[in-house]
């Protein structure tokens, strides 16, 4: 029943976006393979989440065209994209106290549909995703009394349990203190080498030095850079971004992070 | 333990059944005449093909059961379970517990509609549609408010209803000013209490397909409304068509509202308070939480209903019993809904 497609990929071709006369996105090329965690930085207002919403459906770009496994967004129904494309959006507030099982649950909807119950087979799926994020022992707790990071996991969960490949994150870290964002980064680490297509946006350097396969620059709407994280964040970059001044320090353990300077 | 609760809330809606059920029986044995519970029964395997009774009782409670009872107690429940479910709808699509069914101000523009349709001196049919068409015409301003200032957002939505929602309680009070004080505005005042005391078996007949549909098609939504809960961008990205379901569900419980006004006046609190205590026992999620409404609210309004016309000599308009019974209802529903609101 599942369709399971070998080479997930989403791509955006020459994707421009323009509100009024104001030109947000400007021919945006990016690719995203599996096993790809491609780290998308920007400073505020560089045209992230415009992007964002491009890629995933929710804006009809105005020039160009983004594709899902080869064919354009447009030509996949609403459950059909569902069910190869999710998006994990930024850990919020939920109005009522659903359970984590039930949030998740509800990545199952592009597969039972609105008008039957979840069947076994998406309750098994349920319980999977559950164990693959290890959250098994929140399953029964009310989301609106997770912690920040938590409820991340549960979003995570839920996008897994839509049984897509292809997951977009916006943000995963922010707002999560710093044990929660480094486990998390690990665990996202862990999704792409089971063969899942990550892209994430971030306006954290370092995020993207610690966790990325490759890194993409988006500038005043326009992608200045997308290469591995080593040859794209210099400080040199960094400055055009966010008009700072930086130097980049190199840990014993191989890793770096960029320090102002001065 | 969490099977345990599972089982427990698939026993819910038969639980719920049942209780609607004993409170129908109580409903009409209740009255000036009282009968008792078993008679009830005989009578109805009596109408079956099974009679018991002998043959004057059966026909006498035909006419007090079926005639005289009977028209009030399904309005009861049809009133009931649509405030309800329509309250627990809107609270799911606006994504906030405490908006009630009159939020784009459906329950003002019937109350405008039918006070206007008495002051013209129309029959009661006359006043019956002009409530109706009002009620959606409340709702009508406020998606044109909401949409000429910003397309589809919720709070331009919310705005626009409170627009709505003064402007036809203006034209109320307008309505009310003009009303000859000793004939139609005690008539007006009177009706907008809420009353289930003028419903006939053909109106009752003919509402109930319209509403029985609305609520039908509320409870199947209740997948999406759970994804409509958590954002619009999600729900999209799970595949759900949020604009048809949005405009959907408002269209229903807009429909619902109305429809109630019509047949019975404002009965407050009932599209408020339901769902919350329907949403203690049933968890929030929409697919048992609005079915669970529906048999909650019918069994609460007979019951509101049944102390209207048992607690005085004369009859208390209903309005005024779901408010009081509601408000410490509510007090008590608080202290553990609030829980998960943050």
């Amino acid at each position: 029943m599942m369709e399971q497609n070998p080479n997930p990929m989403l791509q955006a071709a020459g994707v421009g976006f323009n509100r009024g006369r104001r030109v947000i996105l400007d021919g945006v090329d990016l690719q995203l393979a599996p096993g790809d965690i491609l780290a998308l930085l920007g400073a505020n207002g560089a045209g992230k989440t415009t992007l964002l919403r491009c890629l995933l459906g929710l804006l009809k770009p105005d020039a160009g065209v983004v594709r899902l496994n080869g064919r354009p967004l447009s030509g996949h129904s609403p459950r059909q994209l569902a069910r190869h494309l999710a998006y994990v959006p930024q850990a919020h507030a939920a109005p009522f106290p659903y359970t984590v099982r039930q949030v998740v649950t509800l990545g199952r909807l592009p597969h039972h549909g609105p008008f039957s119950a979840p069947a076994a087979a998406d309750l098994q799926a349920v319980e999977e995703a559950l164990t693959q994020l290890g959250i098994q022992a929140l399953a029964a707790r009310p989301y609106t009394e997770l912690s920040g990071g938590e409820r991340q996991l549960a979003l995570i969960a839920r996008a897994l349990a839509q049984g897509a490949r292809t997951l977009v994150m916006d943000e995963p870290v922010t707002g999560l203190d710093f044990g929660h964002q480094i486990r998390l980064l690990e665990r996202i680490e862990r999704l792409a080498a089971d063969g899942y297509a990550i892209l994430k946006t971030t306006h954290h350097p370092d995020h993207a030095l610690a966790c990325a396969t490759r890194v993409a620059l988006l500038h005043e709407g326009r992608i200045d850079a997308d290469g591995p994280p080593a040859d794209v964040l210099s400080p040199a970059a960094i400055r055009r971004l966010y008009r700072v001044d930086v130097e980049l320090l190199q840990a014993g353990s191989g890793r770096s992070a960029f320090v102002p300077a001065g | 333990m969490t099977s345990d609760r599972h089982r427990g809330r698939s026993l819910l809606l038969p639980a719920l059944a049942t209780l609607l059920l004993a409170t129908t029986v109580l409903a009409l044995g209740a009255g000036r005449y009282p009968v008792e519970s078993g008679d009830i029964l005989r009578f109805f395997a009596g109408l079956a093909g099974w009679q018991t009774l002998e043959s004057a009782r059966q026909d006498l409670l035909y006419n007090l059961l079926v005639e005289i009872r009977l028209p009030r107690v399904l309005a009861a429940i049809l009133v009931g379970a649509a405030l309800s479910v329509s309250g627990a709808a809107f609270q799911g699509v606006f994504r906030n517990p405490l908006v009630s069914p009159n939020l784009l101000g459906v329950l003002s523009g019937a109350a405008f509609g039918a006070a206007a349709g008495m002051l013209m001196g129309g029959s009661w049919a006359t006043v019956q549609a002009s409530a109706f068409l009002c009620g959606l015409a409340a709702v009508g301003v406020a998606l044109a408010v909401a949409r000429s200032f910003g397309a589809g957002s919720l709070v331009m939505l919310v705005l626009g209803g409170i627009i709505s929602g003064a402007l036809f309680a203006a034209l109320l009070s307008v309505v009310k000013y003009l009303a000859d004080p000793y004939n139609d505005l005690p008539a007006i005042v009177i009706w907008l209490m809420g009353s289930l005391a003028a419903v006939d078996i053909r109106d009752a007949g003919w509402v109930a397909l319209p509403m029985a549909a609305a609520i039908a098609a509320l409870c199947a939504a209740g997948r999406w409304l759970d994804a409509l809960a958590m954002g619009d961008d999600e729900a999209r990205t799970l595949g759900v068509p949020v604009g048809v379901v949005r405009y959907g569900v408002i269209g229903c419980a807009t429909l619902l509202g109305a429809l109630t006004v019509s047949m019975a006046g404002m009965i407050g609190w009932v599209g408020l308070i339901v769902p919350h205590v329907a949403r203690l026992l049933a968890g929030p999620g929409h697919a048992l939480l609005l079915p669970a409404s529906a048999l909650l609210g019918a069994s609460f309004l007979l019951t509101a209903d049944l102390l209207a016309r048992s607690l005085g000599g004369a009859e208390i308009p209903i309005g005024i019993v779901t408010e009081l019974l509601g408000i410490p209802v509510f007090l008590l529903v608080l202290r553990r809904a609030r829980k998960g609101w943050n």
